[in-house]
């Protein structure tokens, strides 16, 4: 069985090999990114990269790679293959000598190229990440109908060259609710699709008012709460509660108020040290300290603070630069330049805070909740002295009647209680190495050398010109958020191990775009989105896309992803008349089934909430890290535990078990019964009413056909609380184009 | 409910969708990642029923005497001194200082100053025709001790709960990382379509201290997680049809849903329509299979005195003869956990003299009976089954805030502790590794969490250095960058 195994995958490799690069012709000039680097990183860098470096020789740096090695020379000899080491030890005759060593020789096209590169000169050149984007030209393209801006050219560039052509526009129904589920994360309004169906509303009108409606900054912020990891309780073994939902308050606001993405850095990594820092800017920093506590008896409260010193290393270069530190912990990066030391540079910009594993979660500051907010700075305003117009009408006492909660913050330390930040030696914190000094990796930094000592210039070197990654890793990441995958489909990596942009000038263009010409502002870059052909174009999909672009790359289609965990939810609640739009506060407890809290060391308890809180968004549901809110987590959301750029989509019965089954959705099926029921006309009219507030378009016959035939199956349980109405509103609620974008 | 045409083009579609998606984003990143598509996707195309559908079943790429696992977890870390780790020794050092030179250097979760050494708390005699030494607290074990091996010198990385419970199920000691329940369903799918691959049941009324992570799927794609079937109420979340509601009415819903679906997939040619039909149904089919499988009333008499389980409750003797059911079933990967470990001595029920006899009481005859009644059917051969705590106990007692207490209790002790393997590819009957005469390091065959992981993925086929999955830019594995398969203890 495991020879023939092997022989079939060797087969199957070198199929695959063969579609994707047209064997035997060699490029004319031999490049390191496109050509050499892929089979340096496949097969050579495990023993000669960062975490090895056997026979002194390293492919991660170029100085190492033509370094002498211990007979005094490189292993490559520029313009020389001949006579290099690195030919004579890849067409070595002796097996044992041959490398790569214990595995299959390189093809002999692999060889081809590295001779020829060798002889070329063996430029090396730096990985396309890290070199800073530039406005790339327009793309002329064939096909000229509906373009709607340039990012259509630059995606039919490459569909032109996949033979393949774009869909035509969506049907208004489809788009209207894509639009709105995308932009607010909640359904469009019945009269609103009217107006767009009939014409009365125009596309630009209809997305200016999704921007500018409420909902959007619920939608976006349910996006930058994963990357917070954002929860209400601490982790770990005790896992006890902590009030961080101010913090989540601020993200609304702050997407809202479309407070652009360099000032909404500056503040969520270094609120606190900003000149004259305001209530507002100490709450974002919130976000460094959703990392976890752990509370269990007899721990090393200094390994546990260390722990969250390390989580906001490798989250601040996951967020912002797509780059993957957490190798480099142990040592130097095993396929990216990035140095062992480098990490600590960048863990002593967040090695000198003031919190540090404690029960109390010190610091601190007082919130209070929205309603209460404005009051109280006002009373605190005039109780320090400071002259508020108008004079707050409360007396004092009133502030200590309002309920305050301790949000966390950051803080730094100041004078001699800084702290020294050492190496850690094979990223053990017991082993302490050379001092550092505070810094970003060398490769970052795109030649220009940036002093950085503390967390708020580090923020702000982010958003500089000069950063090649924060712009380009933002709007990768908002255009997963629309369609499905991101042009480099790996988000939290950029670095030489994660995919390659399917459009690289369409990134750098919209990351110039985003950081020059709309001045990071995201509702400009999400409008710029959403106004493409490549947008609005149909989901549909043929037997000829499929078999040509089956991963949907090249989109000449939209995509149909399902839903996320947190719009199933709020979509249903939605379309029965249930939802709550009460926005901002402390997290609430809408029904979860008995006993999935049982918890060690804490008599933390799920107390159902009353009234409408109920039936709130999905964004303000408890989250317990130990015990999430179980149907999210079956629709893939993750536990908050750490940092998650990309969920995987899943498609599993336990999730038809949620949307059948879970209380939650039967309560609301039953809503839209009763809504159906009270609607005016024959059972055909109520049927068809119900499925368009749904998924907003007619129903066909054949559907009806079916609605209504389950509709008229005798119920043998008479009495029960499914009525038939009911039966078929479940049915709506469980459509595939009901948990689908079309 | 199928129409036969519509599967056939399911099948193809789903093909299509893997050779080229799969391979350009998976199979084309590395060394490591080509073993995943071996094991997954990417390899199996060509054998017939292998669609998108994650759990089908994948054969092993090795040799496999274990088809499953069915994994004891003691959370809280029973004292190895009192149960398997026999030290005359340190009985007669009991109540003498420890030596300075076992302190220097050592952290400890509460011991502080110069704690008192403390001698075995029970009797010890050689048991069955292997003459195993066992403890008095262990009856029923002895009867069946010559079907396991005991390893002795076990050792890990994490002395406090939750980071060490995350160690042993997930290789790594923060939160984050696969558990093994789900890289082995990743790796190997499961045999019955019709229940979840990797079932987790609890017993003791809590969860482990690092809470439902210890069987979450970390990176992996989350339909791998554990799922937590429960002896009393829904046996599954969302399992049971709301009030009301008949399973014919919830079959003509489906019927509804899905020809209404088929419509979709005619409109948009998506292949994810197809496999939420096929998902639709499946979960028609496990709201009947689950309960099923979950009701142990359907025993006879003699299984629940052999057990000793009272149907109704969530007791580990009702999870360890459910353990066997879902066996049978054909379910890869069968979690347990029991709570109630940590002795300690700072209460009764955390007291080697009090509440860790209940425990043995609780697992002694349910373990054993499991075993006995795998073998009589057939299964022990072919499923794994692996018991122990997530570190082990001092041979000092412990001194909490430098003071004698009430209760006698140990710490927490990383160097070495005792778990036993049995059935699946293990040699009966055996011995494995050695500590020191107080029981406080392992001298010989010292054996890693990584090695405990190696060897269970070794009994299932699976080459632990080759199941990987490519994550944050580097590929990862359950036994991380160490773990070396136990060859002396293998069948």
């Amino acid at each position: 069985m495991k020879p023939v195994l092997t022989l079939l995958i060797f087969l199957l490799l070198l199929a695959c090999a063969r579609q994707e690069k047209p064997a035997g012709e060699l490029p004319e000039l031999v490049g390191y990114n496109t050509h050499i680097r892929p089979i340096i990183n496949q097969k050579c860098i495990s023993c000669h990269g960062g975490v090895r470096k056997k026979g002194g020789l390293s492919f991660l740096f170029p100085e190492e790679m033509f370094l002498p090695l211990e007979d005094s020379i490189p292993a490559i000899i520029r313009g020389d293959a001949e006579n290099s080491k690195i030919m004579q030890r890849i067409l070595h005759h002796d097996p044992e000598e041959r490398m790569p060593q214990k595995a299959d020789p390189l093809s002999s096209h692999e060889i081809d190229l590295i001779r020829k590169w060798v002889d070329q000169g063996a430029h090396w050149e730096t990985h396309w990440a890290f070199i800073p984007p530039q406005h790339p030209a327009i793309p002329d393209v064939d096909d000229k109908e509906n373009i709607g801006n340039p990012i259509d050219h630059f995606i039919r560039a490459r569909l032109q060259t996949q033979g393949l052509r774009a869909n035509p526009v969506a049907k208004k129904e489809d788009l209207i609710r894509r639009l709105s589920l995308d932009l607010t994360g909640l359904p469009p309004s019945i009269s609103d699709v009217q107006a767009f169906v009939s014409g009365s509303l125009s596309y630009d009108t209809l997305v200016d008012r999704l921007l500018q409606s409420p909902r959007f900054g619920e939608r976006w912020t349910a996006m930058w709460l994963d990357l917070a990891r954002y929860a209400d309780t601490r982790g770990y073994e005790k896992d006890a509660h902590r009030d961080m939902w101010k913090y989540r308050d601020w993200l609304i606001d702050a997407f809202n108020a479309d407070m652009p993405f360099d000032s909404f850095t500056l503040r969520q990594l270094a609120g606190d040290l900003l000149p004259g820092a305001g209530p507002s800017d100490l709450i974002a920093t919130a976000f460094h300290r959703n990392t976890m506590n752990n509370d269990e008896g007899g721990t090393d409260n200094e390994e546990f603070r260390i722990a969250a010193v390390i989580d906001r290393v490798n989250t601040t270069y996951e967020v912002w630069q797509g780059v993957t530190m957490g190798c480099v912990q142990c040592h130097s990066h095993p396929y990216d330049p990035i140095l062992h030391e480098e990490y600590y540079k960048s863990f002593a910009i967040f090695n000198n805070t003031a919190d540090a594993d404690r029960d109390d979660q010190a610091p601190t500051m007082k919130v209070y909740t929205h309603l209460d907010q404005p009051k109280a700075d006002s009373l605190k305003a005039y109780l320090t002295g400071v002259k508020t117009r108008p004079r707050p009408l409360l007396p004092k006492e009133n502030l200590d009647q309002m309920q305050a909660y301790e949000l966390p913050i950051m803080q730094e330390l100041q004078g001699a209680q800084k702290r020294v930040t050492r190496v850690f030696e094979r990223g053990n914190f017991l082993l302490k190495g050379e001092v550092v000094k505070a810094g970003a990796p060398e490769i970052l930094q795109a030649g220009k050398a940036i002093e950085i000592n503390d967390r708020l210039q580090f923020a702000q070197w982010l958003v500089s010109p000069s950063n090649p990654l924060t712009a380009r890793v933002m709007v990768n990441r908002i255009w997963a958020q629309l369609f499905d995958q991101g042009l480099v489909t790996t988000l939290e990596d950029f670095g030489s191990q994660g995919n390659k942009p399917s459009h690289p000038e369409l990134l750098d263009h919209l990351a110039m775009r985003f950081s020059r010409d709309m001045h990071w502002s995201l509702k400009k870059l999400i409008r710029y989105l959403v106004r493409s052909h490549t947008y609005m174009q149909s989901a549909a999909v043929s037997a000829d896309q499929l078999q040509k672009d089956p991963g949907n790359i090249w989109l000449s289609h939209a995509p149909r992803p399902r839903l996320s965990a947190e719009v199933i939810r709020d979509q249903a609640l939605a379309v029965s008349g249930l939802l709550s739009e009460k926005m901002y506060g402390p997290s609430v407890m809408p029904y979860q089934p008995e006993g999935i809290w049982k918890t060690v060391y804490s008599n933390a308890k799920w107390i159902e909430s009353k009234g409408e809180d109920r039936y709130r968004r999905a964004i303000y549901t408890y989250i317990r890290r130990t015990s999430p809110y179980p149907s999210m987590i079956t629709f893939d959301a993750p536990s908050r535990e750490f940092c998650v750029n990309r969920r995987i989509a899943t498609n599993t019965p336990l999730q038809a078990m949620v949307t059948l089954n879970d209380p939650v959705y039967v309560e609301a099926a039953n809503h839209l019964a009763d809504l159906m029921d009270q609607h005016p006309g024959s059972l055909e009219d109520k049927i068809g009413f119900g499925f368009e507030k749904a998924v907003f378009h007619k129903i066909s016959s054949e559907a009806l056909r079916t609605l209504v035939k389950l509709y008229n199956e005798p119920s043998p349980e008479a009495g029960g609380s499914i009525t038939p109405m009911s039966q078929v509103a479940i049915a709506i609620l469980n459509l595939d184009q009901f948990l689908t974008k079309s | 409910m199928k129409g036969t045409e519509l599967f056939t083009e399911l099948r193809i579609r789903q093909l299509q969708m893997q050779t080229r998606r799969h391979f350009l984003q998976k199979c084309t990143t590395g060394l490591g990642a080509l073993a995943l598509g071996s094991l997954t996707g990417c390899m199996n195309r060509n054998v017939p029923g292998h669609g998108k559908n994650p759990f089908a079943t994948k054969s092993p790429p090795g040799f496999a005497k274990a088809k499953r696992v069915i994994y004891l977890h003691m959370a809280g870390a029973p004292s190895q001194l009192e149960l398997f780790d026999y030290k005359p020794e340190l009985a007669k050092l009991d109540g003498k200082p420890c030596p300075g030179s076992l302190l220097e250097g050592r952290r400890f979760a509460f011991i502080q100053g110069v704690p008192k050494m403390l001698g075995p708390q029970y009797r010890f005699k050689p048991c069955g025709q292997s003459g195993t030494y066992l403890s008095e607290l262990l009856p029923h074990f002895s009867n069946v001790v010559d079907d396991a091996c005991v390893i002795k010198s076990m050792h890990t990385d994490e002395f406090n709960h939750a980071p060490a419970q995350l160690f042993m199920h997930t290789g790594h000691g923060r939160l984050g990382r696969p558990s093994m329940g789900s890289w082995v369903s990743y790796g190997l799918g499961t045999e019955n379509q019709d229940l979840p691959g990797f079932i987790v049941l609890v017993s003791g009324g809590k969860t482990p201290d690092a809470g439902k992570s210890v069987w979450g799927s970390g990176f992996l794609p989350s339909v791998y997680q554990g799922v937590q079937c429960r002896s009393d109420g829904e046996p599954v979340l969302y399992l049971n049809d709301p009030k009301g509601m008949s399973r014919d009415q919830k079959g003509k819903i489906i019927e509804a849903i899905n020809k209404i679906n088929e419509e979709s997939y005619k409109t948009f040619g998506d292949p994810e329509t197809l496999t939420r039909i096929e998902q639709f149904e499946l979960a028609y089919r496990m709201q009947a299979s689950v309960p099923e499988a979950m009701d142990i009333t359907r025993e006879p008499a003699s299984m629940h005195a052999l057990y000793g389980t009272t149907p109704g409750q969530s007791t580990f003797a009702n999870n360890a003869l459910l353990a066997r059911r879902l066996a049978e079933r054909g379910v890869r990967f069968i979690q347990l956990f029991h709570w109630g470990w940590d002795a300690h001595g700072a209460g009764r029920e955390e007291a080697l003299n009090m509440g860790f006899k209940d425990r043995c009481k609780e697992v002694d005859r349910a373990m054993s009976a499991l075993i006995l009644d795998l073998k009589q059917r057939g299964l022990l051969e072919e499923t794994l089954v692996v018991w122990g705590g997530e570190f082990g106990r001092t041979p000092m007692r412990e001194n909490r805030d430098g003071k004698v207490m009430t209760w006698i209790g140990r710490d927490h002790h990383t160097e070495c502790f005792s778990i036993w393997m049995a059935g699946g590819g293990i040699r009966g009957g055996m011995t494995y590794g050695e500590t020191d005469d107080l029981g406080y390091f392992g001298i010989q065959d010292r054996v890693h969490v990584n090695d405990l992981h190696a060897t269970m993925l070794h009994c299932l086929g699976i080459d632990h250095e080759k199941l990987t999955y490519s994550f944050q830019g580097r590929p990862f594995r359950l036994t991380d960058t160490g773990g070396k398969v136990l060859d002396k203890i293998l069948a």
